[in-house]
């Protein structure tokens, strides 16, 4: 029982504070009249920059050495290159000019000052810096193409080599062959037209990139659904980037504003299991479909040789926003920006909505944003993992579907009118499936099940109206060659055995298979 | 009537609301009517001549978005005041050290506009 | 557009479309599919055991209202055998409780239950009424839900029931978990989403309607034609709804499932054990024995500020610290009666309330 008003719990309402604590001088150097505040301190312009700086090599550097430590003592020195994830956005370019100066002109405003020039932080620590860009124009509408206006403003950082990818490449064989994806795919895809998620044979066996990227994005059910599906294509090519250059790290621009708006964000979406990897995640790729470089942990050459992961580290996880604004403002530099993923008619989904609701929550309550990143830090996933999802690549949480069933019948008639008592005593089904017909559903994390499946209360427009809809739609390359993989094999075979130690695959239960092998390879 | 010479620039991706152009030299007036900018509604012309105050940085962002504004103005203002989201600076320090909207402008201030919503 | 037929039965024409999962189905099969979620959330909780003695909160609003009747259909329908109580509290606020009380009393009639009313004014010895008197319309919220949350433990006590269940609905643990998140309270975090709560010197209590869309109760009390009173506290005016609930809406006309989402979110994650580790202890009010994470308990607090007419002082956290290490209470203060347990803690033999194989 309440009053009616859930907001009138105690303690429900946060207290708004003033801008800025008592004095106008920088807290810092106690000296100089401010120039900007960062949540209530003050700081002068000459402070705020080894401040920033401070914040970047804190959040990053002790995560650089394959096994983390806290505060540094030993030298750096990381098991790979290092691949910097850039969007144009102001994030990512402020991030560019952190690690260029910090790494590669080794500037003296960014070093410490302590520890003497003999310091192993005054060093180049990484072998080799890749930036990597990843146009994701063709997915709009009448979006203009950046990929010129970023060669630009990278070739301002030399030394810094660039690689740019285009979003359709996540459909492309040719793109998956040459970062050593397994080529071996039978020709099937997913419907998309219901909640059942069936695997079917695609009716067009070749279909370019571009258009199976369209056609997939087009058969989403929400603007919501579109957005996160393009950043899981992102995030995926970015990592299987880095594996195949020999980064052992990549490195992205979220600041922690962005960082608090993508924890909300995935909240709502029921990423809730997943919490941590939107901080920092060590990801390591599907064995059974892609060649895994290896590598010596030691310099020597000896001993065992390890197979790479990588390392996703968010530096600038510790400065907001307006942070980086006011770096790239003061030291001049051209943010070529970020297009808006829009198309005519769209709806905002629940990734603008949080964003716009943060941005104006931090307006008055300038610590919202650290609270939220500082609250979901110290939560760790509950239950049990069930192997990786097969488009996301994130860890997924055992029996959600029965959840999903559970709280929310979808599928089992009412027994009639005049049934007896008894029968009304059975326990609600989880959901019925079909015989002889395999899902995509068991393969799927909570939350990329909920992109495909979950529905706005009235139908919205598609990126690609115009577009003529396959009924069975391509699936990324990674996914579509996990399929194939596990229709291939028998059971266990599907993992190397000397995966064991840093992989843990989901076995498929022997009907599931037959399923799919029937439906796929055995016809006709 | 004595006016006040600004310089105003904008950042950010900002500038595309303004005909793309960063950087503005602008003349406003010094004293405004006491009524007429303020979170409430946009500018009124017909204010009683005596009651004056010194031209402030409200009245200037609503002075921005009727005669400098292209385009989009929701992605400029919002309830009166900038929308989330944008950095102001006044002579290179920022605005809330300087009482915001409430800042009284001098002649040859510099004011910089810069939008942090162009992504990560 | 052509008539539908209902998504789930395939035999009548579809009426509504359902908010939690966009299916377009019957008035049958919704009253179905809306009580056996609750069914499935009483049995796959383990909420009860036969013969439990359990109060429904009632306040006469919807949740609470379309509760009573859940919760009676589903004990007759499943033969839970479980003697249900309604409990209301009246907070003393002229013009709001008095009409929805009136719901309740009408719900004693018609369910056939035992009600139990207990007054702010008699357990407190003040009204809310004469709280804002004292201390305006700020900050009486506060002096509400402590209240209220310790007046539904003293009045189950008062019933000797072995559990109380109240109509939170899935809108409002969905709102508490981003509310938790956004102000850092890691304690109300972790234990948010659980369905039932029970420490060792509390009465068990728990929310059926944990999965239940607000929009669905509303619907359902709707169809079944269940009157309720949607009255608006006269002390916190519409204005007063926080930003998280306004977003909560934004997010469901997105995508409806969000509400839900939330929730697995909220379910999904737990905290870090070292954390845990740091964090208070619960222990027992020594003024009137109710659990308590101070010395004195915010109840007594509240009304100690009340009482000594320093009553904003208390309603910050650190008014409440000050008060807490000042030991001795003056004399001839009014003070709450002592909190104890139904003496009848019923044996743990039975076996919980399970869904039939």
């Amino acid at each position: 029982m309440s009053c009616g008003n859930p907001q009138a719990e105690p303690d429900a309402l946060m207290q708004r504070k003033k801008k800025y604590d008592k004095t106008r001088n920088c807290v810092r150097c106690k000296d100089a009249i401010g120039n900007i505040v960062i949540r209530h301190a003050v700081y002068c312009k000459y402070c705020f920059f080894p401040l920033t700086t401070h914040k970047f090599r804190r959040a990053l550097e002790p995560n650089v050495n394959a096994k983390p430590d806290g505060p540094r003592k030993t030298a750096l020195k990381p098991a790979g290159t290092l691949l910097v994830g850039f969007s144009g956005g102001l994030g990512s370019s402020v991030l560019l000019d952190l690690v260029y100066k910090c790494y590669v002109s080794l500037d003296k405003s960014t070093m410490p000052a302590e520890g003497g020039r003999d310091h192993p932080r005054h060093e180049r620590v990484w072998k080799k810096i890749t930036v990597c860009y990843v146009e994701v124009c063709d997915a709009f509408p009448g979006t203009p193409d950046r990929t010129e206006d970023v060669t630009k403003f990278v070739s301002r950082y030399d030394e810094l080599q660039l690689a740019t990818l285009r979003i359709q490449d996540a459909f492309d064989p040719a793109w998956w062959e040459k970062i050593g994806g397994r080529m071996s795919f039978a020709d099937i895809g997913v419907s998309l037209a219901d909640e059942a998620l069936f695997i079917g044979s695609l009716t067009q066996s070749h279909l370019d990139p571009l258009a199976a990227l369209r056609a997939y994005l087009s058969s989403l059910p929400t603007p919501t659904a579109v957005h996160s599906a393009i950043q899981t294509l992102v995030r995926v090519l970015l990592l299987h980037s880095a594996l195949h250059t020999g980064a052992s790290h990549l490195i992205l621009g979220t600041s922690l504003t962005s960082l608090a708006i993508s924890l909300i964000s995935g909240v709502a979406q029921g990423s809730g299991f997943n919490i941590r990897e939107e901080t920092s995640e060590e990801w390591y790729p599907d064995t059974g479909v892609t060649n895994v470089p290896e590598y010596w942990p030691d310099e020597g050459r000896k001993g065992k040789r390890l197979k790479r992961t990588v390392r996703v580290v968010r530096p600038l996880r510790d400065i907001g926003m307006k942070e980086c604004a006011a770096w790239a403002w003061w030291s001049h530099i051209p943010v070529v920006g970020k297009e808006t993923w829009l198309w005519p008619g769209a709806k905002p989904g629940i990734g603008t909505l949080t964003k716009e609701f943060i941005l104006g929550l931090e307006q008055d309550y300038p610590s919202t944003v650290s609270t939220i990143v500082r609250t979901c830090a110290k939560l760790q996933p509950k239950g049990e993992v069930e192997g990786k999802c097969i488009l996301c690549g994130r860890p997924a949480q055992r029996g959600v579907q029965n959840w999903k069933a559970q709280i929310a019948i979808r599928s089992q008639p009412p027994p009639p009118p005049a049934a007896d008592a008894r029968a009304a005593l059975s326990p609600a089904p989880v959901v019925a499936e079909p015989p002889f017909q395999a899902s995509l559903t068991p393969y799927l994390c909570y939350t990329c099940h909920t992109t495909l499946t979950s529905r706005s209360a009235r139908p919205v427009p598609t990126p690609w109206p115009d577009l003529a809809r396959p009924s069975v739609v391509s699936l990324p390359v990674w996914t579509a060659a996990r399929l194939s993989v596990s229709a291939e094999s028998e059971g266990a075979e599907m993992v190397e055995p000397t995966d064991e130690e840093v992989v843990r695959q989901r076995k498929m239960g022997q009907d599931e298979m037959k399923s799919i092998v029937n439906e796929f390879l055995l016809e006709d | 009537m004595s006016t006040i010479s600004l310089k105003i620039e904008f950042g950010g991706g900002l500038e595309l609301l303004f005909a793309n152009q960063r950087s503005h030299r602008i003349d406003i007036p010094a004293l405004v009517p006491v009524s007429a900018p303020s979170a409430a509604g946009p500018l009124s012309t017909d204010e009683q001549e005596s009651q004056k105050k010194p031209a402030d940085v409200t009245y200037l962002l609503y002075w921005l978005r009727d005669n400098l504004l292209k385009e989009r103005e929701e992605l400029f203002m919002e309830h009166g005041t900038v929308r989330p989201g944008v950095l102001v600076l006044i002579n290179d320090t920022d605005w809330e050290l300087e009482g915001e909207g409430d800042y009284q402008l001098k002649n040859n201030d510099e004011i910089v506009f810069i939008s942090t919503l162009h992504g990560g | 557009m052509p008539p539908r037929l209902c998504a789930l039965c395939h035999a009548v024409r579809a009426i509504l479309k359902r908010p939690k999962t966009g299916q377009q189905i019957c008035k049958e099969c919704f009253f179905y599919v809306f009580e056996t979620e609750i069914h499935n959330t009483v049995t796959e909780a383990k909420l009860f055991k036969p013969g439990d003695r359990v109060a429904i909160g009632a306040s006469g609003g919807k949740d609470s209202t379309v509760l009573a009747h859940v919760m009676k259909t589903l004990n007759e329908r499943y033969s839970y055998g479980l003697d249900l109580f309604l409990l209301s509290i009246d907070e003393g606020i002229t013009g709001y409780r008095d009409d929805s009380l009136e719901t309740v009393k009408r719900n004693q009639q018609q369910y056939d239950m035992p009600l139990k009313i207990l007054s702010y004014d008699e357990l407190y010895g003040w009204t809310m009424d004469a709280i804002v008197t004292q201390i305006g319309k700020k900050n009486n919220c506060t002096f509400c839900g402590v209240f209220r949350r310790q007046a539904l433990d003293r009045g189950a006590a008062i019933l000797n029931v072995d559990h109380i269940v109240t109509g939170h609905n899935a809108d409002d643990i969905a709102e508490t978990v981003l509310m938790n998140i956004m102000r850092g309270d890691i304690a109300r975090l972790g234990r948010c989403t659980s369905i039932c709560t029970q420490g060792e010197d509390t009465i068990k209590r728990s929310k059926p309607f944990k999965y239940a869309y607000e929009k669905e109760i509303v619907m359902y009390a709707y169809f079944k034609k269940l009157d309720y009173f949607s009255t608006e506290c006269i002390y916190s005016p519409d204005a007063y709804r926080g930003h998280a609930r306004a977003f909560l809406k934004d997010l469901e006309v997105s995508r409806p499932s969000a509400i839900i989402d939330i929730i697995h979110s909220g379910e999904a994650f737990e905290i870090k054990e070292d954390v845990k580790a740091t964090q208070k202890s619960q222990q027992t009010c020594r003024r009137c024995g109710y659990m308590s994470s101070n010395e004195l308990c915010k109840a007594c607090t509240l009304l100690e500020g009340l009482e000594r007419g320093m009553a904003h002082a208390v309603a910050t956290d650190r008014g409440r610290k000050k008060l807490d290490a000042d030991d001795h209470a003056p004399e001839n203060l009014r003070t709450i009666p002592f909190f104890q347990l139904p003496a009848s803690s019923r044996p743990n033999s039975t076996a919980p309330i399970e869904a039939a194989s």
